[in-house]
């Protein structure tokens, strides 16, 4: 069975996962502050899910390499966080980071000299956008998903008019 | 000759200068975190400051600029370049922590805020110079010209524009009141 980790998993705990949490409200497994250690040796996962959460954490580098570090090679790591053009982004004060559709660039093409910030190596494997349903009806969504250079132009021309949802990222480490 | 230092100068140092970087990876003369205790140089040091990308990334903006302030002489300048809060650039970037327009440093002007001085610090400077950006499509529209000669349409611009016609990368030029 694989090993799957649910970080920030709150009340919905991914089935069969592990969750780990700073709240002892929800269906956590493990309670401590994760935010600059994970209590778990290396390459203890074959997934790790962060759902909602990214846009919450104090550093999203120092939390990404503790990703990798608990992760198998190869392991899968999904993020799921608000698109910074849609209200939800901006709906919780504790939302520290609003992120767009390139936000995680720095882990799967970061050339030399961004090393220093981000020391871990993701493979981007897939990013999908949600739009609202109005959008998705009009069949903006499906040309986001299908064409990355039309996902750059939506980015830089038309997000403030035909706005984001969420953003959903499957990673892959890379060791 | 000129005293500049430049903050935040990465691979490429601005000619002439002294190159201040928390990477040792870079052309930086001296390594310092911004957000870790204050700049290594005495009041004064410096004829001209110059952080291109940099403040949208440090944890206390007024802290900062105070510094900046301290160690640029009375009459030198500040030149920052960030980019607008509607630009792609202002989001794509997981550590920056803060998201600007051409206001935004309003605080550090004499009579800046509504032809008083704001309370927040005492450290004050003038905008001698900003020019805004925009994209392609935009500036060959003859917005970007319009932006950048009228003080009216920036404002009107910024109140009902720009998440249309989106900013790009604002440049400020801020001379030092002692």
């Amino acid at each position: 069975m694989p090993r799957i980790l649910d970080i920030g998993c709150g009340r919905k705990k991914y089935p069969g996962s592990i969750g780990i949490d700073m709240s002892s409200a929800g269906q956590a497994d493990v309670l401590c502050d994760w935010e600059r250690t994970l209590p778990f040796a290396d390459n203890s996962f074959d997934e790790v899910r962060l759902v909602h959460i990214i846009e919450e954490v104090d550093n999203i580098f120092r939390v990404l390499a503790e990703v990798h570090r608990v992760a198998k090679p190869g392991a899968r790591v999904v993020i799921i966080t608000p698109h910074y053009t849609d209200h939800a982004s901006y709906c919780s004060p504790a939302h520290r980071w609003h992120l767009s559709s390139f936000s995680l660039w720095f882990f799967s093409e970061h050339p030399g000299e961004y090393d220093y910030y981000a020391p871990a190596n993701f493979k981007e494997r897939r990013v999908h956008v949600e739009l609202l349903r109005i959008w998705r009806a009009l069949g903006f969504q499906w040309l986001i998903n299908h064409f990355r250079w039309y996902r750059k132009f939506w980015e830089y021309y038309l997000c403030f008019l035909i706005r984001g949802k969420t953003v959903e990222w499957e990673l892959e480490a890379v060791k | 000759m000129p005293r500049i230092l430049d903050v935040g100068c990465g691979p490429t140092k601005y000619p002439g200068s002294i190159g201040l970087d928390m990477n040792p990876s870079t052309a930086a003369d001296v390594l310092c975190h911004l957000d870790r205790g204050g700049l290594p140089f005495a009041d004064n040091s410096f004829d001209e400051l110059r952080a291109e990308h940099v403040i949208e990334h440090v944890d206390n903006i007024i802290a900062t600029m105070e510094e900046f302030h301290r160690v640029t002489r009375p009459g030198g300048k500040i030149f920052l370049a960030t980019p607008h809060y509607t630009d792609f650039s202002s989001f794509r970037d997981p550590t920056h922590r803060w998201h600007l327009n051409t206001y935004s440093f309003l605080y550090f002007y004499p009579g800046g805020m509504h032809g008083r001085d704001m309370w927040y610090t005492n450290v004050r400077m003038r905008e001698v110079k900003l020019n805004l950006k925009l994209l392609k499509l935009w500036k060959a529209l003859g917005f970007e010209f319009l932006v950048n000669h009228s003080r009216m349409f920036r404002q009107f611009w910024e109140h009902y524009l720009s998440f249309i016609i989106r900013g790009k990368l604002m440049e400020f030029t801020f001379e030092v009141i002692k």
